[in-house]
């Protein structure tokens, strides 16, 4: 009876998180004085991030965390208005039972920057009664001034050997067995990241089987987006229309946004030079042009038109 | 004078077009005559073709209007307001109608004119006298709950020939000498809106009296979607820059022309290079079109309506001597078609990020995952159950429905882990309370003066006990570890029955002390 083991093996104490120990180590610090400044954790996607937020507001806050903690992630709204309103009104309220209240900001990279000016003034107009914490992936896209305002600590990737030790421990009680080599295959496919490993351990171990490298090899290449690789080779080998419409699927039927889509093909690309599918000279123009329609994108340009006109460079 | 004006019917039957539409309007009319209510009117049809024209003459036929468009500020205290009161108030002894025009009823603004389609709603059920109601577009929004309640007529565009004849009688009232050919053509580019076309016969007839062919080729036609297409074909089958730039001067959102253009290109051109080449522009042209769009200075606009004109026509080495049917983009049907999917996927997406602390991103690119997982079914049943996930939402990661007697067993196991987890809640709880309950007998105890002293008794004894059963324990610790804590219990009420004295809260006391004492 679990549901999804990412859930379900999510540490809650701050001892129980997996890599990271001199981060936990200077956390544990504010849990002994009972008071904290401004956090921002920043690392790339899995490794802990807003599982060591609430496990830090759970010991901090003891029993009554649930009335004291506010979380906003990505999909809830997050404009000025929010930031104005409900984050405020949050913040202006007296702590019930707890030392003090905290708001925990996930993916604070994707708040407009209009949104982020916003909280910089609440971040220190509170500060006797609320403390923040923000996530991002990337910190140099937040503003200078938030980031003057916090504590900044920087999640690694997590490191092979604890990713194992924590798969083990998984298999030991969700009783699944297992091969040395797949997991270690695990840790190579989730590069760092603790919920894709645990998301693939789950699906290995779905099928009911030992989890070996193949059964791992198997559930990776199965859960790899298959459309992108497909246009790409039909776009080599000269079928423009067909590629096209693949493009058209993946972005409006899957919803794959277009800086997604620029992520796996270049992944795909320069997974083909690797396999040595592809010779340099094609590769670097590829790049030239993959890099172009990234930069285009990210300015503000209809991402569906650009991807199209990359497309043609593949003919 | 304006020949909109001057040549506007002065009776119903003068009204050109729409025979059909307008028996009925008649009956309606007459029926009302008679003295029999009806339904409210709703003119539907597009912009130029008499709708309102007809409108005020019938309400010519009743005793008094009320005229209320687009101009007038329409929000619900408004209409309420200028026809609410009116409409359901009748003279007691005479039949005395009073025609309600509601004009542009789709044209209500959501924000500025709130609440004005459900003041329209109350309107058309509170009202005894005549209303017509005139819209453009019947799948309008805002006309959804109207035109249920509304006898619809809708109404057709003009066709051209009577357009034609109308045009050849003001012609020779105005004194104009008119080419029969022009005067055809004119009627055509009307695409059936009259207004439009008069205003144009006028506009070129006031100069001089005599209209000839090059007079109406200043006039652009109406009709937008044949210069869409128009544009495009030119971009696809001319080289020459001159023509490109004076096809694509139309008042078309350049957006939609780019889709369309890029839409035709690879349908088209058939060489690889001169796909890349016109791709490569019109790229740069959507840049400049991002571009305008974010610093709002659309003089970009025009570079990027180079690119994708002359750039595109440019880029092929020489035109294609086939027919070309210009497709209009797929992008926007794939899109409509889509929708619910999309939903589905945001909505599923939506439950994860609440339950598991991800952004919708994060839990859509777990989705591949979670479609492996959902092939066991006593997995997909958890998850599912986790998440709260209904049967729709099951169906995108799986195409079976979870078999009948898994979802049993499943609901079967949840609900003893339920059982077993609450009964360790309880006991949990009944432990609390008794401890709770015995600190506040022992602050009863306090209070009684007279137990002070005997307590003090109790704590001597107790330590006694304490001192006792330590020397117990170690010899049950060599014998028995785990049988202690029972024994302890025992030892230690013996202990304390032994020290019993008469007084009953004394005892208790004593039993709860020396519970907490360990």
């Amino acid at each position: 009876m679990s549901g999804p083991l990412v859930e379900k093996y999510r540490p809650q104490t701050l001892d129980d998180i997996v890599g990271q120990k001199s981060i936990i180590k200077r956390l544990q610090k504010y849990v002994g004085e009972k008071s904290m400044p401004n956090l921002m954790f920043t690392g790339p996607a899995g490794v802990g991030k807003t599982t060591t937020a609430i496990a830090l507001v759970k010991t901090i806050l003891g029993d009554y965390w649930r009335q004291n903690f506010l979380e906003l992630n990505a999909s809830d709204a997050r404009g000025i208005e929010t930031v104005r309103n409900n984050i405020k009104n949050f913040c202006r309220l007296k702590p019930v039972n707890a030392p003090f209240r905290i708001i925990f900001l996930d993916e604070v990279d994707n708040m407009t920057k209009d949104a982020q000016h916003a909280l910089r003034r609440e971040m220190e107009m509170y500060t006797k009664t609320a403390s923040f914490i923000l996530s991002c992936n990337y910190s140099s896209k937040i503003i200078d001034p938030i980031q003057s305002r916090c504590a900044i600590f920087r999640f690694a990737p997590i490191n092979g050997e604890s990713m194992i030790k924590r798969l083990k421990y998984i298999c030991k009680h969700q009783k699944i067995k297992y091969e040395d080599e797949g997991l270690e295959n695990i840790v190579y496919f989730a590069e760092g990241d603790m919920r894709k490993a645990i998301n693939i351990l789950q699906s290995c171990a779905s099928e009911g089987e030992k989890v070996t490298e193949e059964s791992v090899y198997e559930v990776v290449s199965k859960a790899r987006p298959q459309d992108v690789n497909l246009m790409i080779t039909s776009a080599l080998s000269g079928d423009f229309m067909k590629a096209r419409d693949l493009l058209k699927e993946t972005m409006i039927i899957q919803g794959t946004s277009g800086e997604d889509m620029i992520t796996q093909i270049y992944t795909d690309v320069s997974k083909r030079v690797y396999d040595g599918k592809m010779n340099s000279d094609i590769y670097i123009e590829l790049i030239d042009a993959i890099a172009d329609c990234d930069f285009r994108i990210r300015e503000g340009a209809n991402p569906r038109i650009q991807l199209e006109a990359l497309l043609t460079k593949f003919l | 004078m304006l020949w909109t004006e001057k040549y506007r019917p002065k009776s119903i039957d003068d009204v050109i077009g729409n025979n059909k539409e307008k028996k009925e309007i008649q009956q309606w009319l007459d029926q009302w005559k008679k003295g029999n209510p009806q339904k409210p009117l709703l003119l539907v049809g597009s912009a130029g073709i008499g709708k309102t024209t007809l409108a005020h003459l019938i309400a010519e036929q009743f005793d008094e209007s009320i005229e209320l468009n687009a101009s007038d500020k329409r929000s619900q205290d408004e209409i309420m307001k200028t026809v609410g009161e009116s409409s359901s108030s009748m003279p007691l002894f005479s039949q005395f109608y009073k025609c309600i025009i509601l004009d542009e009823v789709d044209g209500i603004h959501g924000t500025n004119d709130r609440g004005g389609v459900k003041a329209i709603n109350e309107v058309i059920k509170k009202s005894k006298h005549p209303l017509i109601l005139i819209a453009n577009d019947f799948y309008s929004k805002r006309l959804t709950t109207i035109k249920t309640k509304c006898q619809v007529i809708k109404m057709k565009k003009i066709r051209s020939p009577s357009i034609n004849k109308l045009f050849k009688k003001i012609a020779e009232e105005e004194g104009v000498k008119a080419d029969p050919e022009v005067l055809k053509e004119l009627s055509k580019k009307a695409g059936g809106d009259l207004r439009s076309a008069l205003n144009s016969f006028q506009a070129i007839s006031d100069e001089n009296k005599t209209l000839e062919k090059e007079d109406i080729e200043n006039i652009s036609s109406k009709d937008d979607r044949s210069t869409i297409i128009n544009a495009v074909t030119v971009v696809m089958k001319s080289k020459t820059p001159s023509n490109v730039k004076k096809a694509l001067i139309t008042e078309e959102d350049p957006n939609l022309i780019m889709e369309y253009i890029a839409e035709n290109v690879p349908r088209e051109y058939k060489k690889k290079k001169e796909i890349q080449k016109a791709y490569e522009n019109l790229a740069k042209a959507d840049l400049y079109l991002g571009r305008a769009q974010q610093s709002r200075n659309y003089g970009y606009w025009k570079y990027a309506t180079d690119y994708m004109g002359v750039g595109v026509a440019n880029s092929k080495d020489e035109t294609y001597r086939k027919f070309t049917k210009i497709t209009s983009p797929t992008v926007f049907s794939k899109m409509r078609k889509n929708k619910g999917k999309k939903n589905l996927r945001d909505k599923i997406a939506e439950k994860m990020s609440e339950k598991m602390h991800i952004s919708n991103a994060v839990a859509i690119s777990m989705f591949p995952y979670l479609k492996i997982m959902f092939e066991n079914d006593e997995l997909a049943w958890e998850i599912s159950d986790f998440l709260e996930f209904n049967d729709e939402e099951i169906k995108l990661f799986r195409k079976k429905k979870i078999p009948k007697n898994v979802i049993r067993k499943m609901e079967k196991q949840k609900n003893q882990i339920r059982e077993s987890k609450k009964e360790k809640y309880r006991e949990k709880i009944s432990e609390k309370i008794i401890k709770e309950t015995g600190e506040l007998a022992k602050n009863e105890v306090e209070d009684i003066e007279s137990v002070i002293e005997t307590q003090k008794e109790i704590t001597k004894i107790e330590k006694k006990t304490q001192q006792n059963y330590k020397k117990e324990e170690d010899k049950f610790k060599i014998k028995n570890p785990k049988k202690t804590v029972e024994n302890k219990k025992e030892t230690k009420e013996k202990l304390v029955e032994d020290s019993k004295k008469d007084d009953k809260n004394k005892n208790e006391k004593s039993k709860q002390t020396s519970l907490f004492s360990f």
